[in-house]
This record gives structure tokens, C-alpha cells and sequence, in this order.
């Protein structure tokens, strides 16, 4: 029983990442985790970050007919 | 023993798909249950996907796991992020699904529901998502090149700059078109109006929340904005049921496509993340509930196919659009079978972001699937309707008349019996004053899932409010398309400027923005203007020109992968990728060829003009509609330039791709493939 639960519960915590990945809730985290990575000297601050990355984004195609 | 219970379950699978194809494809007379549709599709696609893609997979692009692919050599956090492949997945499949798998069916149902079906299935299995693996593959052995890039670098410099000139076009064309769509399901209906009219304040609430309150938390921000719009599209009800607010927002077809057009420029103007950004948000949410809720709903209702399997319209008289089901089915299907601008996708973002080489066969091939299943879905919603309404709905007003007695007389003379009671009660039912001669699709498809929604939860009495949800549903996420496509066109044009004259490039130059906004808003603004004004209803001009732009350049990505395969050496095999480029090619020509110079007044544009000036030279027009008359005679030969156009650059195209592929086998030429080199991967097998 104390299995199943964990099982469930990991499912849901895996659902979620998925979902926050999916929208872009969690890019930022991404981000800095790859900064932190490779030694950045000075990551973007979240509001940076985000009109940046929205910028790059829809300055190609992205959405189709 | 597991291998042999394997092949039992394959087997099985592939015998129930073939007696629902046979049964959809053999049924007369009598309704047909949408199920039939459903196992058709469903066991269609994992048989194809079962075998087709991991042929393609094994023989011809031979996927490498080993080998590090762009998202982990350049991992940046930005572009370059290793993604899991089922969150990609539903990237891939948010990026590509739009209005057309949604539209194009419901168009094409005037054939009856086989044709489209039929193409559906097999044109995405053999077709679409042949074009969107091999390109997203090819894609990724170029660290994320653009479908441009691919052709100027493997093809020519020619065919580079005729790739990005087809997009350019293809992207005119297609806004103008799915703006029209939303103009034909807006004009006169002050509920839907409200409701789509709301989304813009609510986008710029969330926009500024995302940028100065909780930068990038886009579930919160979606929820508040989802929460927001399925409010007003309940208070539309009130604000049609309000005398005064009623009438502000009851507007004509020329002030939606002068409003829409203004709503362009500004989302292309404004910074990203004020109203495009945001709205995109509400929009990729909306429609995966949507969706969702569309395919749960004909499972659980199951409804009865009423639409024939052939109608009488498959001589090429149909109402909706002229046309024979050759070449015109496969042009108004597009994006639900095969979809050019896809290979837009899979040359973009996707490829930067998969994890392992492998994942390629699940996200390029299965994501098109799971599109071609949306089309099958939005067909069963068209002909679950009973086929005089649909007409009703679908056909103009200088085919059918314009008040309910007239369409009713003759659609029921057609064969399609139809009440002018039907009409007006259906009309009422949903909160509308009127639901005849809405030409685009989208208010018979919300038609169809406001009456499979409301047999599931409410039943007529929330009809009305499932119908607006439809509406809202698919108008947001057709704004999505044209706001984000006008801003990419914006850059498009920049750049090229920019080599012309050099402050003209610079993206945060803000005349530049402005001239370029304008001239993007323009050229599709004018499309739209003269399909609103069309007497045809403007569907039947401007939606195969983008059947015909859209199959075209799925021909170009096709030529692509087909000169990548042949310099990899794959000659056995390239019939996989020569024979749908051929049919695209045979399909575009064909259709460009009628749509110029048919002699039917009603399918060439030539001969259309031609009739009208006639008519102008015999004194046949009243004074007062002279210069209307000629304006239209001016845009229907601009629309056959513009169809000549597009059939000359795939011609230039074959002839380059011809002569590279001559030199290739005749051994004139050693093949130069243009991959990054081999790199292998640093993760485990299971990362």
C-alpha cells in the first residue's frame, strides 16, 4: 500500500515537472542550473531572462497553421 | 513466446483497423457511428507507427543514440535544452497544431466524409509525417538549421532563397486566410465578439503580472487568465441579451477585418511580452483542453455520422468551394494530412531541444499523427451535423440566399432536406441571430462540438454557451497564429530590408518596426479585405491559394530531404521521401493550373474576371456597383499572379534540385553532406 502511494506520488511529482516544463514555468530554473554549470560570471535576473527569451522566441516561427 | 504474443496483438490490431476503413468505405444508406472513425484512425496510426517509422527510423536515417545531438553539445539553458522526450513531444505538437487540421476538414466534408477521411489517414502516415521526421532528423545533424538554411547549404543558394520567399508568402497568405475565419465567425454575433474582444485586456493583464509581479510564472498567470476567459464567455450571454451593450459589439464584416488588421500591428509592434506572449499562453491551454475535451467527448457520445459518404459536390460544384475532389480535397485537407509550415517547426526549435537522436521518430512522426487525429475528430464534428445544416451554414449568400427560407428551398432541392425552422431554431439555440452563410469552418465545427459538449454535460440549455466556447476556443487560437505569424513576417521583411538598407535590419530600430509592421499588416490585410468583400464568401478563393502555398512548400522541405538522402547515399530507399514530393508537386500544379486558367467561372480566377468585365461591357451592372465590380475584377487577377507565382518557384526548385541530383548519381559531383561532425554522447543509455 505504502508502495502504491509512493508510486502515485512520483507519478504526480513527474506529471507536474512535465506540465511546468511544458510551459515554461521552469525555464528560468533551467537556466540557472545550466549557468551554474558552466561557471557564468553573472546570470540574468528572472525579468532578464524572460523578455529575453520571449523575444528569441517569437522572432521565428513558432506557432503553425 | 512474448515475440509470438507480439505479432498476435500487432496482427489484431491491424485486421480491427482494416474492417473499420472497409466499414467507413463501404457503408451506404444508412448513419454511420463515429467509432468506426475513431478505430480507423487509431489503429491506422499504431500500425503505421509500428512499422513505417521504424523503417524509416532503421533503413534510411539509420538514428544514432551515441551520438550527442545539438542539445547537449550546446546546451546554453536558452535554446539548447535537453528536453524529456514527452515534454517535447507536446511542444512539438502545441507548435504544430493549428486552425487547419480544424478548418480543412470541415471544408472538405462537402466531398461527404470519405475522401477527406481517407486522407486524412493515410496522406498523414505516408506523407506528413514522413516531412516532419526526416526534416526535424536532418535538422539535428545540423545543430537546428532552419529549412532555408538546409536548402541554400544541400539544395543551392536559389533554393535557399526560394524556401524563405515561399514562407514569406505562405505566411501572408495564411494570415489573411485565418483571419478571415475568425471575421466570418465574429461578424454579426455580439456574444462571440465580446468574448474574443475580452482575451485583449486579459492578455495585457497577464503580460504585465509576468513581467513586473511573478516574472515567468506562466501556470499561475495561465490559471488566472483561463479562469478569466471561461467568465466572459458566460457574460457574453448577458452582453447579448443587453439592448445597448448588443449593439457595440454587433459588427459587420469590414470593421472585424479592419479591427483584426489593427490588432495585428499593434501585437506586432508592442513588445512580445505585453500581448503576444500572454496570449499564447491562455491559447496553448485553451486548446489542449479543447482538444482533449473534443476527442473524450465522441468517445463518450459516439454520435451518428449523418453526412453521406460521397455527396453530389465530388463533380466540383460544391457550394462551400468549386472544385473536383482532384486536385481540391488534398489542397483544402493540407495541414490535417500534410502540412508545409511544420517543417518549419521541426527545422526550429525541436531539434535544439531533444535529448537523444532516437527521440526523433516519437516527435516528428507521432506529434503529425496525433494532428491527423485532430482533423479525423473535426471531420466527425462537421458530418455529425445534419448535411442541409451544414451546407446552410458553410455555403455564401449568392449560392444559397440569405434568409432562412431561401437556403432552406435550395439546399433542399440539393438533396439535403432543410427546414427554414431548422435554421432560426438552431440560430436561437445557440445565441446567434443567424448561423447561415458563415463561410470558414469554424462556426459549423463549433456547431458540431457545441452539440456533442451539450450531450455529454447540460444539453440544450447549454448549447449556447458550448457553441461560444467553441468560437472563443478556436478565434483565440487563430489570433495566436496571426499575431505571432505577423511579427515573424516582420522580421522577415527586416532582414531582407536590412540588405537593402542597413538601419532597416536593426530589429530594435523602431521606424523600421513600424514600416515593417505596416507592410506585413498590409499585404495580408489586403487579402483579407478583398475576402470579406468577396461575393464568394472569400473561403473560395483564399483557402486553396493556401492549400496550394501550404502543399507547396511541404514540396520544398520534401526536395530537401530527398537531395540530404541521396547525398547520404540512400538511393534504395528515396521513393520514401520522391513519391509524396512527387504527388505535392502533381497535386500543387494541378490545382494552380485550374485555379488560373479553369474555364468555370467559379474555380478560375481568370475566367471569373473575365465574366465580370464581360458583364461591366454589356451594361449588365447597375452604375453604382461598377467600381466594386472592377475592384474585384483587379483582385481575382492578383490572385491568379499570385497562384502563377507559387507555381513557379516549386518549378525552379525541381529544375536545381534535378540538376544537384543528376550530378549526384551520374557521379559528375562527389556529395557533400553538410552535417556537424560525429560528436558521441556523454550521457548514459537510460539519461
Amino acid at each position: 500500500m505504502r508502495t502504491l502511494r509512493l508510486q502515485l506520488e512520483d507519478a504526480l511529482r513527474n506529471f507536474w515537472r512535465g506540465v511546468r516544463q511544458w510551459s515554461g514555468d521552469s525555464a528560468y530554473e533551467t537556466y540557472l542550473a545550466c549557468a551554474e554549470r558552466q561557471r557564468a560570471p553573472k546570470p540574468l535576473t528572472a525579468t532578464e531572462f524572460y523578455v529575453e527569451q520571449l523575444n528569441r522566441k517569437y522572432s521565428r516561427p513558432n506557432r503553425c497553421c | 513466446m512474448k515475440r509470438l504474443l507480439q505479432t498476435l496483438i500487432w496482427t489484431a490490431v491491424a485486421v480491427l483497423g482494416a474492417v473499420a476503413l472497409g466499414t467507413i468505405a463501404f457503408h451506404r444508406g444508412e448513419p454511420i457511428n463515429a467509432t468506426w472513425f475513431v478505430l480507423a484512425a487509431v489503429c491506422s496510426y499504431l500500425v503505421a507507427y509500428r512499422l513505417y517509422s521504424a523503417f524509416i527510423a532503421a533503413k534510411l536515417l539509420a538514428l544514432d543514440n551515441s551520438r550527442a545531438t545539438p542539445a547537449e553539445r550546446r546546451d546554453d539553458g536558452r535554446d539548447f535544452v535537453p528536453t524529456n522526450k514527452w515534454v517535447l513531444f507536446g511542444h512539438h505538437f502545441a507548435a504544430i497544431a493549428g486552425p487547419g487540421p480544424l478548418v480543412g476538414p470541415t471544408l472538405a466534408a462537402q466531398f461527404g466524409y470519405l475522401p477527406g477521411t481517407l486522407w486524412l489517414i493515410a496522406g498523414a502516415a505516408f506523407a506528413g509525417c514522413v516531412q516532419d521526421f526526416i526534416i526535424l532528423f536532418c535538422s539535428i545533424r545540423r545543430d537546428g538549421k532552419t529549412l532555408g538554411e538546409m536548402a541554400r547549404d544541400e539544395v543551392s543558394k536559389r533554393g535557399g532563397l526560394i524556401a524563405q520567399l515561399a514562407v514569406l508568402t505562405i505566411m501572408i497568405i495564411l494570415l489573411a486566410v485565418v483571419a478571415l475565419v475568425v471575421v466570418n465567425a465574429l461578424k454579426s454575433s455580439p456574444w462571440a465578439t465580446f468574448t474574443l474582444a475580452m482575451t485583449i485586456p486579459i492578455a495585457l493583464l497577464l503580460g504585465v503580472y509576468l513581467r513586473y509581479f511573478r516574472p515567468g510564472r506562466v501556470l499561475e498567470a495561465s490559471f488566472i487568465g483561463v479562469a478569466l476567459v471561461l467568465f466572459v464567455v458566460v457574460a457574453g450571454q448577458w452582453v447579448a441579451d443587453s439592448p445597448y451593450l448588443a449593439k457595440v459589439f454587433t459588427l459587420g464584416g469590414v470593421t472585424l477585418a479592419f479591427t483584426i488588421i489593427a490588432y495585428g500591428f499593434a501585437a506586432s509592434a508592442l513588445p512580445v511580452w505585453l500581448l503576444l506572449a500572454p496570449r499564447d499562453y491562455l491559447s496553448a491551454f485553451i486548446k489542449a483542453g479543447a482538444i482533449f475535451s473534443l476527442a473524450a467527448g465522441i468517445l463518450l457520445v459516439r454520435p451518428q455520422v449523418l453526412m453521406p459518404p460521397l455527396t453530389r459536390f465530388v463533380d466540383g460544384s460544391g457550394p462551400v468551394f468549386a472544385g473536383k475532389i482532384f486536385p481540391f480535397c488534398f489542397i483544402t485537407i493540407a495541414c490535417g494530412a500534410i502540412s508545409g509550415f511544420h517543417s518549419l517547426i521541426s527545422s526550429g526549435t525541436t531539434p535544439k531541444m531533444i535529448q537523444r537522436e532516437g527521440h526523433a521518430r516519437f516527435i516528428g512522426y507521432g506529434a503529425m499523427l496525433l494532428e491527423s487525429f485532430v482533423g479525423v475528430m473535426a471531420m466527425v464534428a462537421a458530418c455529425a451535423m445534419t448535411p442541409g445544416v451544414y451546407f446552410a451554414i458553410n455555403s455564401p449568400a449568392s449560392i444559397v440566399g440569405a434568409t432562412p427560407e431561401a437556403a432552406a428551398a435550395t439546399i433542399s432541392s440539393w438533396g439535403y432536406p432543410l427546414s427554414a425552422g431548422t435554421m432560426t431554431g438552431l440560430a436561437h439555440a445557440v445565441g446567434e441571430q443567424t448561423l447561415l452563410n458563415r463561410a470558414g469552418g469554424a462556426p459549423s465545427l463549433a456547431v458540431g462540438m457545441a452539440q456533442i459538449f451539450s450531450s455529454t454535460i447540460g444539453g440544450e440549455r447549454l448549447l449556447g454557451i458550448w457553441y461560444h466556447f467553441a468560437i472563443m476556443f478556436e478565434a483565440l487560437f487563430i489570433l495566436t497564429v496571426l499575431d505571432a505569424g505577423t511579427r515573424v513576417g516582420r522580421f522577415m521583411i527586416q532582414e531582407l530590408g536590412g540588405r537593402v538598407w542597413k538601419p532597416m535590419g536593426r530589429m530594435n530600430w523602431m521606424p523600421g518596426i513600424l514600416l515593417s509592421s505596416a507592410l506585413i499588416v498590409g499585404a495580408w490585410g489586403y487579402f483579407l479585405y478583398q475576402g470579406v468583400v468577396d461575393p464568394l464568401g472569400g473561403i473560395n478563393s483564399l483557402w486553396p491559394l493556401f492549400g496550394i502555398s501550404n502543399q507547396l512548400l511541404a514540396a520544398v522541405a520534401l526536395v530537401v530531404a530527398t537531395t540530404i538522402l541521396l547525398k547520404m547515399g540512400k538511393l534504395k530507399w528515396i521513393w520514401v521521401t520522391l513519391l509524396p514530393m512527387a504527388w505535392l508537386v502533381i497535386i500543387t500544379m494541378t490545382a494552380s493550373y485550374q485555379k488560373i486558367f479553369s474555364a468555370n467561372a467559379r474555380i478560375g480566377f481568370l475566367s471569373q474576371a473575365n465574366a465580370l468585365a464581360a458583364q461591366i461591357a454589356a451594361e449588365k451592372i447597375a452604375a453604382a456597383k461598377i467600381a466594386d465590380t472592377q475592384r474585384n475584377i483587379f483582385n481575382l487577377r492578383l490572385d491568379a499572379v499570385v497562384t502563377a507565382v507559387l507555381a513557379v518557384m516549386i518549378l525552379v526548385l525541381l529544375v536545381e534540385a534535378l540538376a544537384q541530383w543528376y550530378a549526384i548519381l551520374s557521379r559528375d559531383k562527389a556529395p557533400v553532406l553538410q552535417e556537424t561532425p560525429y560528436v558521441a554522447t556523454q550521457w548514459a543509455e537510460g539519461d
